[in-house]
């Protein structure tokens, strides 16, 4: 033990006299990380969707009652995508070309039937092959309901307007033609004239009951066009890239980078410089050395990590972003970051073991970095696969007992669950690279 | 009685053999030389009798306290030479006072890392680390390779001073000529066979 606390001790003052080498190591991942963030952020953004009027759209409709303008009307339910005009024929050719991922066609008559209100009118779709296709058919969807919505309190008021001419009598027009309606007051009032019988009482009744069933037609027809209802509550819980995904992918990301980088390197440097042989004629046997680099991963990894983690808790603070436990939650994050760092620090010194020589093990890591990364990233739902391999390695673990430890209401099974795969791995990747490491080469 | 005994120690390394099954002794009071061309398979029976190199079959028998000084340099760049020297004798178990007594015996700057020393410094530093627990036997592979003729001969009275205190050398080298008068023995290894 005393053996690798002083390869350690060595290690660590190596490290501290290669300042470059270490600005290095903590500015990439970082780097990657908001790269990463970047891309996310782009997955969200608005899909360019090309719209072609081949009705010559009016500047306004008018249906019902109501005035739409037609361009704040786009603007205003096209939020979630990016709506340019073009012609049918370039839209085609954008849409093959991939400049735009969606086509919106309104077909001639659309305005016509759209005002007649006797039938639904067509908008016309056309998606891009490929993975986004699923995303922006639900965008348009999206599109096409804000705008169903907009257009059915045209309608609705249209037809209540109608309700109200059966009600109480008047001029009014319907697929362009003009007619006097007598009412429902009016009828009550020449009944009221006529000499009164059985059948005037029951005509009159029945007036009644029809008046009392009319005045409920608005309401009905609201609660008919839109029977369930999305409420937005306002926003609690904190911003997106405050998120505990992110805090916990970008504190995985840090020290998967940090430890497999500087294992494998160290490990490496071992043999670069002929030490490994000296090394393992006494004073420290190979179990010891890996130990040692194991150790330094570990903490370098719990520094860093929890640097990472108390910039978050500070801007989570200066925020007032509600949700999780940042501050007391930070020690068992420190146990979880040296254990993760461990196990990844394990996987290192297997790859500085297998490696000839210091440029090719760090090269190795440094590559195999974002692989094991996006491994973890994948959901094994859409690729088994993946989740087996991600099984394997220490990322995905370390992401899941990170998350856990910070914002699990009750995280102590997920932490034992992670704890015990980390743990495991990391003994298994240390045997290995034990049995790797040769002190000697011809 | 021998302070160390090599017994049918072979080594191969896949296909290849380094060294075919070979017998040596080191008698106390006597400096051996082992001469022979590049890649005859010096710096692998030197691995194997200080015990960096399991040998592919045969056994070593070899006092607890062998000095070994490998072809290439072995210690921490980034280290200073004192560090270097601090740092094995901790993981030895030598007293400080030790690794300050021999960087001052072989004049090692103090505060220059390793890497930046000249090839011979470094060389000096080598036999420094070499001899930090006061070897009973000591293994030199080219030692002198780099070093000016004082320093050539400072690493001889060495080599002749632990000679005679009891101990033995076993100095491996391609320079025939600077062997003349300094040996007891010359053992010459060509294909990985002592002639």
């Amino acid at each position: 033990m005393r053996a690798v606390l002083l390869l350690l001790g060595k290690d660590v003052r190596s490290l501290m006299r290669t300042p470059v080498l270490l600005a290095v190591l903590v500015a990439y991942p970082l780097v990657i990380a908001a790269l990463l963030g970047l891309v996310a952020g782009y997955a969200n953004s608005k899909p360019r969707v090309a719209f072609v009027d081949e009705d010559g759209l009016p500047a306004h409709i008018v249906v019902g009652t109501h005035r739409f303008d037609v361009n704040a009307t786009i603007d205003e339910v096209a939020r979630n995508v990016r709506l340019v005009r073009l012609g049918a024929d370039e839209a085609q050719r954008q849409l093959a070309d991939g400049k735009v991922v969606a086509v919106v066609t309104v077909p001639p008559g659309f305005v016509a039937t759209l005002q007649a209100m006797t039938k639904s009118p067509t908008l016309e779709l056309s998606v891009t092959r490929g993975g986004t296709s699923g995303r922006v058919r639900q965008q348009v969807q999206a599109l096409v309901y804000a705008l169903n919505q907009k257009l059915q309190r045209a309608y609705i008021d249209a037809n209540l307007q109608y309700v109200q001419l059966i009600l109480h009598g008047g001029n009014g027009r319907f697929l362009g033609q003009s007619f006097d309606v007598l009412g429902l007051d009016g009828t009550e009032r020449q009944l009221s004239a006529l000499p009164q019988d059985e059948r005037v009482k029951r005509i009159e009744a029945f007036v009644r009951t029809a008046r009392r069933a009319l005045k409920e037609t608005g309401a009905a027809l609201h609660a008919t066009a839109s029977p369930i209802q999305l409420q937005e509550l306002p926003r609690r819980g904190r911003i997106a890239s405050l998120s505990a995904q992110v805090e916990s992918y970008a504190l995985g990301l840090t020290i998967t980078f940090l430890a497999l980088v500087l294992a494998a390197g160290a490990l490496a440097a071992e043999r670069d410089e002929n030490v490994l042989a000296r090394l393992a004629r006494g004073p420290v046997h190979p179990s010891g050395i890996v130990g040692a680099k194991v150790a330094l991963a570990a903490i370098v990894a719990t520094v860093l990590g929890f640097a990472v983690a108390l910039a978050f808790a500070v801007a989570i603070l200066a925020g007032h972003a509600p949700g999780g436990e940042p501050w007391q939650r930070l020690p068992l994050l420190a146990a979880g970051l040296a254990l993760a760092g461990a196990s990844l620090g394990a996987l290192g010194a297997l790859v500085g073991a297998l490696a000839r020589e210091g440029r090719t093990a760090s090269l190795v890591a440094v590559l195999l970095v974002l692989p094991i990364v996006f491994l973890g990233l994948i959901p094994p739902e859409i690729f088994a696969a993946a989740g087996w391999a991600s099984d394997a390695l220490p990322f995905a673990h370390g992401v899941r007992l990170f998350s856990a430890t910070l914002y699990d209401l009750h995280p102590w099974g997920a932490v034992a669950r992670e704890s015990a795969w980390l743990a495991g791995l990391g003994a298994v990747f240390a045997v290995a690279a034990r049995a790797a490491v040769r002190p000697f080469d011809p | 009685m021998s302070l160390l005994a090599a017994h049918r120690v072979a080594r191969r390394f896949g296909a290849r053999i380094a060294l075919h099954p070979t017998d040596l002794v080191l008698e106390p009071e006597e400096v051996v030389a082992l001469v022979g061309p590049n890649g005859a398979g010096k710096s692998t029976l030197l691995s194997i009798l200080a015990g960096a190199l399991e040998p592919t079959e045969g056994v070593v028998e070899r006092p607890p306290r062998v000095g070994w000084v490998p072809q290439r340099s072995a210690h921490y760049g980034r280290l200073t030479a004192l560090e270097n020297l601090r740092l094995f004798a901790s993981l030895e178990g030598v007293p400080s006072s030790r690794a300050d007594a021999l960087a001052e015996e072989f004049e090692l700057p103090g505060n220059a890392r390793a890497r930046e020393l000249s090839v011979g410094n470094r060389q000096r530093l080598d036999v420094a680390l070499a001899l930090l627990g006061s070897p009973q036997v000591l293994l030199l592979d080219e030692p002198t390779a780099s070093l000016d003729p004082v320093q050539r001969e400072r690493v001889w009275r060495i080599a002749r001073d632990l000679a005679a205190a009891g101990g033995a050398v076993l100095v491996a080298t391609h320079h025939w000529e600077e062997l003349e008068g300094r040996a007891d023995r010359t053992l010459a290894l060509v294909e990985g066979r002592l002639a």
